[in-house]
C-alpha cells in the first residue's frame, strides 16, 4: 500500500473523526449552549454600556461624614466602600454615620497619619499638605472597619496620584531594581541577557537611590520637581550622585526589557523586580504557574474527547467494523489521533502567539501535547469503563504537569529546570536563548517516550485486545508481549525503556534535589536501581507469561543478557544529559556518571555497566520464569545489586 | 473460494478452536453451527482476518486471511454490528465506501441499489433512531458497499421479528444467485437449514461433523419407525386414540411387532417414519461430546469426516501451537 493511499485513508478516518465529534452534540444542546453565550454576553454588554462596573457586596457599606470641600472628598467618594454624606457627629453617635473627617484642608496630595485609641471611638490628627484633620469613627465594629477601609482608600488615592505624576523621581524617590542571577551553568545558555549588569552588588541586588525627597513627604509634587537632587547610586550608600535620572536609566539599559507587547508581559516577568521599594515583589514563579495553566489546561479538555473516542470505538465492539476494512491498525489510530493533535497544535499556537512566545514555544509544547495524547491512548487502551478512563486521564493529567509545571519553577535556578520543556518557553519569554542541546535535552524524551507509548498501544489496537475486560495490569502486559518477537526483540525493547527510564531518573532528581544530599544520595541510587530494574525484566517477564518464550535457565540467562545489553546500548543516549550540564551537580554525578554516563577513563568502568546490567537483568529473568512472586523476589535481589554497584561507583568517583 | 487448513487458535491452556479444516465454493452458502463457545465467531473472525491463528491458514479469496488486500474482497457481519448512532444511514455508509476506496458516484448507487433491496426507507434519519431490524439491515448494506466476493455473516438475523428475520434470510439466499459465497453462522438451526448450501457442526473448539443436511443425517442420524397396533403389547405404550405405539430402529423390529400382535389377537393398523431433524441431529451430536478437559494438550487434528470426541483424543501427545 503506497504511502500516498494510506495517508488519504489517515485523513479520512480524521475527517469521520471530526464529523463523528460534531454530530454527537445534538441540535439542542447546540442551540443551549449557543443562547446561553449570546445571554452572557448581552448581559455584560449591557452592563458595559450602562457603565455598571465596580459592583461589589461591600459598595457603599460605609457613611462617612465629611464636607464637599474637604480634600478627602475624592478619596471617600472614589472608593467603592464609602459613601460621602454631611458631617453631624450626632449622627455618628446614633450610628448613623461610621466615621467622621473633618476640617476640611486644601487640596493636592493627601498624606494620613491616624493614631489615638481606637476602642474610644476618635482617632487624632493626621497630616494634609498643611493641614491636618481629624478622623472619629463610631464606637463599633463596623467604625473601626471603616477607619481601616478609610485608610487603604488614602493610601489608594495617593498611589494613583504618585502614578500620574511625569516626574518620576519626585513621586518615586527611591528606585529599586532587582536583577536574579542563574546559578552557574558551564554551556552559557541558561541566564542569557540577565547575567549581564552594569551596576549591581554581589548578591545582585541594584539599589538606585533617589534624594530622599520623600522622607516627610511634604514636598508633594512641587518637590518632584526638583530633578537635579536625584542620586545614582549603584552601591546604595546613600551618597549623593550626578543628575542622571534613574528613570531614563532604566528606560535605555537593555537589560531591562520594558516592552510591553503582550497582555501577560507583566505577569510573566518572574515577580516585580523594579519599581519603588513598594513596588518589589518577592520572584515568585508566577510565569511558570500561568504558563502551566495557559498551556496545560486545554491539553485536559483535548485528552479528555480524546480518551472517550478511542474508548467509544471498544465499547460494544464498535471499533471492529474499522479493524476489518482495509486499513492498517497504525493508520486507524492515526487518523483518530489527528484531529486531537491538530486542535492541540492550534491551541498551542495560539496561547504562544497570546504570551508573546514564538516558535521555540510552539516546539516546545508540542511534545508535551503528544505525551499527553499518547499517555492518554494508551490508558483508554486498557481502561476497561469510562470510570477507569476518568482515573487514567486524571492521572496522565496530574503527572505530565507535576513534570513540567514543577521544574520550570526553577526556570533562572538550576540546569535540572530543563528536563521540562515549558523551561524552554519561560526562557524563551525571558529572552535568554536555547541551544539546540538543551532543546533535545528537553523534548527528546517527551518525543520518544510518546512515540513508544502510542506503538504500545497499536500493539493491542486489535481484536483480540480491545474488546476483552482483562485487568489493566494484564492488558499492559499484553500490550508489551505484543511487541515482542524472538529473543532479540528483548534488547530492542529494553533500550526503548530508557526515555521513560529518564523520565523517572529525572523527575525522581527534580524531586529529591532540595533534601540534603547526603540523604538524598543513598534514597535515590536505590530508587534508580528499582526503576532500571523494572524496565529492564518487566518485557521478559511478560514474555514468558504469555509462552512467547519457554521458562527455561538457558532461556531466561539468554533473554536476561540481551536485555542488559539493549539497556546498555540505550542508556549511551542519556550521555544528552552531558549539554545542559547536568552532570557537574553533585546530585546528577551520583545519578548519572554511575550508570555510564560519562565517557570511561577505563575500560574496566567502560565495562562495568555492562556487566552490572546483564547480569541484574538475567537475576529478574530468572525469577520471571518461575511466577510473579518469584519475579518480585528476583528483581528486588538484582535492584540490591545495582544499588550496592552504584553506591560502590559513586563512592570511589564523586 | 476459501480454504481452511489445521486452524487453530488457543489462549493460554485454552483451546477455542482446534485443527479446523474445510473449503467452501463459490457461490456457496455454508453454515457453522454449534452451541455457545463452540469456537463459531473465533473461526470467522480468523478467516475474516480479525484474530490472528496461532497454528493453520485460512486462505480467503486467494489472499492469506491475514493479507490486507484481502479485506477489499470480503463483507464481515458480526454478531453485534453497534453503529455510529448520531450518523445517518447513508453518510455512515459513504464512509466505509470511501475507506474501500469505492468510488463516490458508485458508491451512491450502490448504497441506493442495497438499501432498496434491502427495504429500507429511512434513509437520512439517525440511526440511533432506528428499530433494531432497520440497523441490522443498515450492518448488512455496509457488509456488501465493497461488492465483496465473500461475506461472512455472524448471527445475521439474531434477534429480529420473524418477519425481518425471513427478509434478512431471502435476501442471504439471493445472495448465493449473484454468486457471492457465504458463510453463515447462526444458532437457529431452522436458519441455517433454511439456507445453507453445505454446514459444519462444531463443538469444544472442533468439527464434529460436516457436509449437507441430508449426508449428516445420513450419516449421523437413524431413521426411527413409529408402529401403531390395536392391542397392548409390552413394548407399546398406549396413545390418547385408543391405539398403542411402539418406537424401534429397523424393520426387523416392525416384523417382529407385527408377529407378535397377530399373536395377540390383534394387529398392526399404522407404521410411520420418522427422519430426525437437523436440531435433533444438533442435539444429539453435540450431546454425545464427553466433557473432557478442553486444552491446547488433548487435542488431535481432525479427518474429513466422523466424530471426534474428547475421549477419542485423550492420552494424545501433546502437540506444539
Amino acid at each position: 500500500m503506497s504511502l500516498r493511499t494510506r495517508l488519504r485513508r489517515i485523513w479520512r478516518i480524521a475527517r469521520w473523526e471530526v464529523s463523528l465529534g460534531s454530530t454527537s452534540l445534538d441540535r439542542q444542546t447546540l442551540l443551549a449552549g449557543v443562547a446561553l453565550l449570546l445571554l452572557a454576553g448581552g448581559i455584560a454588554g449591557a452592563g458595559l454600556a450602562l457603565g455598571v462596573d465596580g459592583l461589589s457586596p461591600t459598595q457603599d457599606i460605609y457613611r462617612v461624614g465629611i464636607d464637599d470641600d474637604s480634600p478627602y472628598y475624592n478619596v471617600v467618594a472614589d472608593h467603592a466602600a464609602l459613601s460621602p454624606q454631611e458631617p453631624d457627629r450626632e449622627k455618628l453617635e446614633t450610628g448613623e454615620l461610621d466615621l467622621i473627617v473633618a476640617p476640611a484642608g486644601n487640596s493636592g496630595t493627601v498624606s494620613l497619619t491616624v493614631g489615638g485609641d481606637d476602642g474610644e471611638g476618635v482617632v487624632e490628627a493626621g497630616a494634609l499638605g498643611q493641614s491636618t484633620v481629624s478622623v472619629a469613627h463610631a464606637p463599633t465594629e463596623k467604625g473601626t472597619a471603616a477607619l481601616t477601609s478609610f485608610r487603604a482608600a488614602v493610601q489608594g488615592y495617593n498611589d494613583r496620584l504618585m502614578a500620574l505624576e511625569p516626574n518620576r523621581t519626585a513621586a518615586y524617590p527611591v528606585s529599586v531594581r532587582l536583577q536574579y542571577r542563574p546559578q552557574s551553568s558551564p554551556t552559557g545558555a541558561r541566564g542569557g541577557g540577565s547575567s549581564e549588569t552594569d551596576a549591581g552588588s554581589d548578591d545582585g541586588t541594584d539599589t538606585e537611590g533617589g534624594d530622599g525627597a520623600a522622607d516627610d513627604g511634604s514636598d508633594g509634587s512641587n518637590g518632584g520637581s526638583d530633578n537635579d537632587q536625584s542620586t545614582d547610586d549603584d552601591t546604595n550608600d546613600g551618597s549623593t550622585g550626578d543628575a542622571n535620572l534613574d528613570v531614563d536609566d532604566e528606560r535605555d539599559d537593555p537589560d531591562v526589557d520594558n516592552d510591553d507587547d503582550s497582555l501577560l508581559d507583566g505577569l510573566l516577568s518572574g515577580g516585580n523586580s523594579q519599581g519603588s521599594p513598594a513596588e518589589i515583589s518577592p520572584p515568585f514563579p508566577f510565569s511558570s504557574l500561568v504558563l502551566a495553566f495557559v498551556f496545560l489546561v486545554p491539553m485536559n479538555f483535548i485528552i479528555q474527547a480524546y480518551g472517550g473516542t478511542i474508548l467509544n470505538e471498544r465499547i460494544n465492539r464498535r471499533g471492529e467494523l474499522l479493524l476489518v476494512a482495509p486499513i492498517q491498525r497504525l493508520d486507524i489510530v492515526a487518523g483518530k489521533t489527528l484531529p486531537y493533535l491538530l486542535a492541540a497544535v492550534v491551541a498551542i499556537t495560539g496561547i504562544s502567539l497570546g504570551v508573546g512566545g514564538g516558535l521555540l514555544s510552539v516546539a516546545a509544547v508540542l511534545p508535551i501535547a503528544l505525551a499527553f495524547l499518547a499517555s492518554t491512548f494508551v490508558g483508554a487502551m486498557f481502561a476497561r469503563s469510562f470510570k477507569e478512563l476518568t482515573f487514567v486521564t486524571v492521572t496522565v493529567s496530574v503527572f505530565l504537569t507535576t513534570y513540567v509545571f514543577v521544574p520550570a519553577i526553577f526556570t533562572n535556578v538550576t540546569p535540572i529546570a530543563l528536563i521540562s520543556p515549558l523551561t524552554l518557553v519561560v526562557m524563551e519569554l525571558q529572552g535568554e536563548a536555547v541551544g539546540l542541546g538543551g532543546y533535545v535535552f528537553a523534548t527528546a524524551p517527551f518525543f520518544l517516550g510518546s512515540t513508544i507509548l502510542f506503538l504500545l498501544g497499536v500493539g493491542v489496537y486489535r481484536e483480540e485486545d480491545m474488546f476483552t475486560q482483562k485487568p489493566v495490569p494484564l492488558k499492559f502486559l499484553d500490550a508489551i508481549d505484543a511487541r515482542l518477537r524472538g529473543p532479540k526483540s528483548v534488547a530492542v525493547a529494553s533500550a526503548l525503556t530508557i526515555p521513560f527510564v529518564f523520565i523517572g531518573e529525572l523527575l525522581a532528581i527534580a524531586a529529591l534535589y532540595v533534601m540534603p544530599i547526603e540523604i538524598t544520595v543513598p534514597l535515590i541510587l536505590v530508587t534508580i536501581a528499582a526503576i532500571e530494574e523494572v524496565a529492564k525484566s518487566i518485557h521478559i517477564y511478560a514474555g514468558i507469561e504469555s509462552d512467547r518464550f519457554d521458562r527455561s535457565i538457558k532461556t531466561a540467562l539468554l533473554l536476561g543478557g540481551l536485555s542488559g545489553l539493549g539497556f546498555f546500548v540505550g542508556e549511551k543516549f542519556t550521555a544528552i544529559a552531558q549539554i545542559v550540564g547536568l552532570p557537574e551537580l553533585v546530585l546528577g554525578q551520583a545519578t548519572l556518571t554511575p550508570a555510564g554516563v560519562t565517557p570511561a577513563t577505563t575500560l574496566a568502568l567502560f565495562l562495568g555497566p555492562l556487566v552490572l546490567h546483564t547480569v541484574t537483568a538475567a537475576i529478574s529473568a530468572l525469577g520471571a520464569r518461575k511466577d510473579f512472586r518469584w519475579y518480585l523476589v528476583a528483581m528486588l535481589a538484582a535492584t540490591l545489586v545495582h544499588a550496592a554497584y552504584n553506591f560502590a561507583v559513586v563512592s570511589a568517583y564523586v | 473460494m476459501i480454504r481452511v487448513s489445521g486452524l487453530r487458535k488457543t489462549y493460554g491452556d485454552f483451546a477455542a478452536v482446534v485443527d479446523s479444516s474445510f473449503e467452501v465454493e463459490t457461490g456457496e452458502i455454508f453454515g457453522v453451527v454449534g452451541p455457545n463457545g463452540a469456537g463459531k465467531t473465533t473461526t470467522l473472525k480468523m478467516l475474516a482476518g480479525l484474530i490472528e491463528p496461532t497454528a493453520g491458514t485460512a486462505e480467503v479469496a486467494g489472499f492469506d486471511a491475514e493479507d490486507p488486500a484481502m479485506r477489499h474482497r470480503l463483507g464481515f457481519l458480526p454478531e453485534e454490528s453497534p453503529l455510529y448512532e448520531d450518523m445517518t444511514p447513508t453518510s455512515y455508509l459513504t464512509f466505509f465506501a470511501d475507506l474501500y476506496d469505492v468510488p463516490r458516484g458508485v458508491a451512491k448507487s450502490r448504497i441506493a441499489e442495497t438499501l432498496d433491496r434491502l427495504d429500507l426507507e429511512y434513509r437520512d434519519r439517525r440511526i440511533g433512531d432506528m428499530s433494531k431490524g432497520m440497523k441490522r439491515k443498515v450492518a448488512i448494506a455496509r457488509s456488501l458497499i465493497n461488492d465483496p466476493d465473500v461475506l461472512i455473516y455472524d448471527e445475521p438475523a439474531s434477534g429480529l421479528d420473524p418477519l425481518t428475520t425471513n427478509s434478512v434470510l431471502e435476501f442471504t439466499r439471493e445472495l448465493r444467485d449473484d454468486d457471492k459465497t457465504v458463510i453463515f453462522s447462526a444458532h437457529n438451526l431452522y436458519h441455517v437449514e433454511s439456507v445453507c448450501d453445505r454446514i459444519i457442526i462444531m463443538n469444544e473448539g472442533r468439527i464434529i461433523a460436516r457436509g449437507t443436511v441430508e449426508e449428516i443425517r445420513d450419516e449421523y442420524g437413524e431413521t426411527t419407525y413409529h408402529v401403531f397396533s390395536d392391542i397392548d403389547l409390552p413394548e407399546t405404550e398406549p396413545t390418547s386414540d385408543d391405539r398403542h405405539r411402539a418406537v424401534v430402529d429397523s424393520m426387523g423390529e416392525v416384523e417382529t411387532l407385527q408377529d407378535a400382535a397377530a399373536d395377540a389377537g390383534g394387529s398392526v393398523v399404522d407404521i410411520r417414519t420418522h427422519e430426525p431433524s437437523l436440531e435433533e441431529l444438533f442435539l444429539d451430536l453435540t450431546g454425545r461430546q464427553m466433557a473432557g478437559p478442553r486444552t491446547a494438550a488433548a487435542t488431535k487434528p481432525v479427518g474429513d469426516k466422523g466424530v471426534d470426541t474428547a475421549a477419542d483424543t485423550a492420552g494424545e501427545p501433546e502437540e506444539s501451537p
